[in-house]
């Protein structure tokens, strides 16, 4: 698995057993955590078993990204306009939750493909919520215009108390992403991984992808941001967004790409430890052969009579105690 | 960001199945097999067999080709280029690359969770040795950076998933039958009482095989590509253990419409649907538990027997409290009425110990009888991932952890010993 996938699985494989099971009725109440502090609750009761209730909980913003009424700007028009009749907003949302979404499952399309493809898209709810101020932007890059009454330079939240910014104009879009991470060695990785991600855009196939920068300080385009926003302790990643790169279908794929690339990061840096780690055990494996055949032979000259016939008396003696 | 404020991952491998999920939670988010599919066709190929793209791309990427789960079970099916591996064995995990790539699965792609965030909660049968928690502890602290760690007992977990506010007793036996293992585990207080451990050879994939053997014998129309995981779900389907075999054949025999199913499949390699009956295989299956001689002469000791010498090899000051509180875990108890019939079996062996003891004493002294009570719950499939999750939920766990500062400070030797803590008191 190279990038991480948009809808959650979970939620997906709740949902189509819930379909196919539409009249038995059971109870159900989980809850669950996804990557950049995004809580799910879903809960259907036994009295209505096609009602199925679902509430997302969003990262804290930090001070500079703005939430009406708790939801980033443009979600409940996203919302309204992915799901349609199914999808009954509550207000208020569950207590500790931004958002509480009624569905009714028996309004679904009777047909499968649209089924299938209606209930992937309720499992990638995160998307539709969070990259919804991401994607009337990008709309806007797509017609070549600038969404009215935005400012010059956008912070979004990705990740709790954190943001990442975004330059619109009316030819490209500019978004820039200043990476932080804990644990000082994922900061060694990440800077080189980053570094090589700017390197391998100059090689002959990608010509279309966005161009990459990646530099330690922060661009030009962030002057004015707060120093807050503006420390990385593995360096600012810039990319440019041409109108080509938001035609059409490729606008959700490049919604949840750019809204999710520190996971996407993230979880390449953990992939890159892993495999170290497989390499160094193949080493060590590699240098105690060397050892053992370093050994002196003791072991082959005392192959007398007795011995082995010790030997065969103890092989019994094992298999008698492990059939006790 | 702290993460104590979030709930604890809980995974729960084993031989067979992993359960993984979030404390907190009644079942976990996903039961799925232990196994790896691996692309390990890059190594042997040569320029000229295979496109340059193909190759370019294997080379590069390769080490992120691979499926776990049901995923790896269709794909290796479908194509020549992966291998299936099962990194866990006997209970003992044996390949821990496969084990990290495994766990990187599941931690990215199947729960979704930043392992930075939460506390995580593994599991590991008994007698494991002391260097099987060190990778395990090095695996979660070096690759993933969990902030901490907790790796219980499965045994003791399965105890814990009985507890309830009232009463907690983490004194009992328990009999995992899984996959690969069954195991007879006597705990008291919470500590395992590792000398008394018993283990058969027998388990739910012998149960299978078994089924599979009788089906084939019989002359079954089972495609044989497909008959194992026909039988498979033959015996989770359909099996059920009868009281006594000769009673049950006469009763198969006098109402065949009543006991003989059907069992209808589809073959995966030409989707031609199959019918076959399914008979006196929906008690035998599990009998090979209670008479394991019917499928194999090299062990003959019955489950209940097993049970019983478990329990007169622990020490004499717990033995009635384990009688009383004998846990059954894993998927292979599942069956209906396995309960019921252990109980009654080991409940035999115990009253006549008690009255061959009375009779000894010429029927003077009258020994005290020995209750017996097999406990059973809907969720004993996975009745270790929920102990797990009881558990976790508590708010004392985080401190019986082992925390990254303390792997950073001490080295991996810190996650030999874990503190088997009640915190349900």
């Amino acid at each position: 698995m190279i990038l991480l996938q948009s809808h959650s699985r979970f939620l997906l494989q709740t949902l189509l057993n819930r379909v196919q099971n539409l009249e038995k009725a059971i109870e159900l109440d989980h809850h669950w955590v996804e990557f950049d502090d995004v809580r799910y609750h879903v809960q259907v009761s036994v009295k209505n078993p096609h009602i199925l209730q679902l509430s997302l909980s969003l990262p804290t913003p930090p001070l500079e990204t703005v939430f009406v009424g708790g939801l980033p700007f443009g979600a409940i028009e996203a919302i309204k306009a992915a799901y349609g009749v199914i999808v009954q907003i509550l207000d208020p949302p569950r207590d500790g939750f931004n958002l509480t979404l009624k569905l009714n499952l028996s309004k679904l399309p009777q047909d499968e493909e649209n089924r299938h493809t209606l209930l992937v898209k309720i499992a990638s709810v995160r998307e539709v919520v969070l990259g919804a101020p991401l994607r009337v932007i990008l709309k806007h890059l797509a017609s070549r215009t600038v969404a009215p009454d935005i400012n010059q330079f956008v912070a979004l939240v990705h990740r709790p108390n954190e943001s990442f910014f975004l330059v619109p104009q009316a030819e490209k879009v500019t978004v820039v992403f200043p990476m932080r991470f804990k644990d000082s060695i994922d900061i060694v990785l990440a800077t080189s991984f980053l570094q090589e991600f700017m390197e391998s855009r100059r090689t002959a196939g990608l010509s279309n992808a966005p161009p990459c920068l990646w530099s330690q300080s922060p661009p030009l385009e962030l002057k004015g941001a707060t120093d807050d926003a503006l420390s990385a302790n593995a360096g600012f990643v810039t990319f440019v967004i041409f109108p080509r790169h938001v035609e059409g279908k490729k606008l959700d794929r490049t919604v949840w790409n750019l809204s999710t690339f520190h996971a996407y990061v993230n979880y390449h840096v953990k992939c890159s430890e892993g495999f170290m780690h497989s390499r160094m055990r193949r080493r060590v494996e590699s240098l105690i052969q060397a050892l053992n055949c370093a050994k002196p032979d003791q072991e082959k000259t005392k192959k007398t009579s007795q011995t082995r016939s010790l030997k065969r008396l103890s092989l019994k003696d094992s298999r008698t105690n492990s059939s006790s | 960001m702290d993460p104590t404020s979030r709930p604890t991952v809980v995974i729960d491998n084993g031989t067979g199945y992993s359960k993984m999920g979030f404390a907190g939670n009644v079942e976990p988010c996903f039961i799925q097999p232990t196994v790896v599919a691996l692309n390990d066709s890059y190594l042997n190929q040569t320029r000229a067999s295979s496109n340059m793209a193909n190759q370019y791309s294997a080379g590069v990427m390769a080490d992120l080709d691979f499926f776990i789960g049901d995923d790896a079970l269709l794909r290796s099916r479908a194509s020549n280029t992966y291998t299936l591996s099962h990194p866990i064995n006997h209970g003992q995990v044996e390949d821990w690359d496969a084990m990290e790539r495994y766990w990187q699965h599941c931690i990215f792609a199947y729960l979704r969770c930043d392992p930075e965030d939460h506390y995580f909660l593994l599991t590991e049968s008994p007698l494991t040795a002391p260097e099987n928690r060190e990778y395990m502890g090095e695996i979660m602290f070096e690759t993933f950076n969990v902030p901490g760690l907790y790796i219980g007992v499965n045994s003791v977990l399965a105890l814990a998933a009985g507890c309830s506010t009232s009463k907690c007793d983490l004194t009992g036996v328990v009999v995992d039958v899984g996959e690969g293992a069954t195991r007879v585990v006597p705990v008291a207080e919470g500590y395992v009482i590792g000398s008394c451990i018993k283990s058969i050879p027998i388990a739910g994939k012998d149960v299978t095989l078994f089924i599979q053997e009788l089906m084939r014998e019989r002359g079954e129309k089972m495609p044989p590509e497909d008959s194992f995981e026909a039988a498979r779900k033959v015996k989770e389907m359909y099996c059920y253990t009868s009281s006594d075999i000769v009673k049950e054949f006469t009763k198969h025999d006098k109402e065949p419409a009543k006991y003989i199913k059907q069992w209808r499949g589809i073959r995966l390699k030409t989707g031609a649907p199959y019918t076959c009956d399914v008979g006196y295989e929906r008690f035998l299956g599990p009998e090979v538990l209670f008479s394991p001689e019917i499928y194999t002469s090299d062990y003959i000791t019955p489950l209940p027997a097993l049970v019983d010498k478990c329990i007169q090899s622990a020490p004499i000051d717990t033995r009635r409290a384990l009688y009383k509180n004998i846990v059954l875990s894993g998927g292979s108890t599942m069956f209906k009425d396995f309960h019921r019939r252990l109980q009654r079996d080991v409940k035999k062996i115990v009253d006549a110990r008690v009255q061959a003891a009375t009779a000894l004493h010429g029927g003077d002294i009258k020994a005290k009888p020995v209750e017996v009570n097999v406990v059973s719950h809907p969720i004993q499939r996975f009745a270790v991932w929920f102990g797990g999750s009881v558990l976790a939920s508590t708010p004392e766990f985080f401190a019986a952890c082992h925390t990254k500062a303390e792997y950073e400070e001490h080295g991996a030797s810190i996650c030999r010993v874990n503190p088997v803590f009640k915190g349900m008191f």
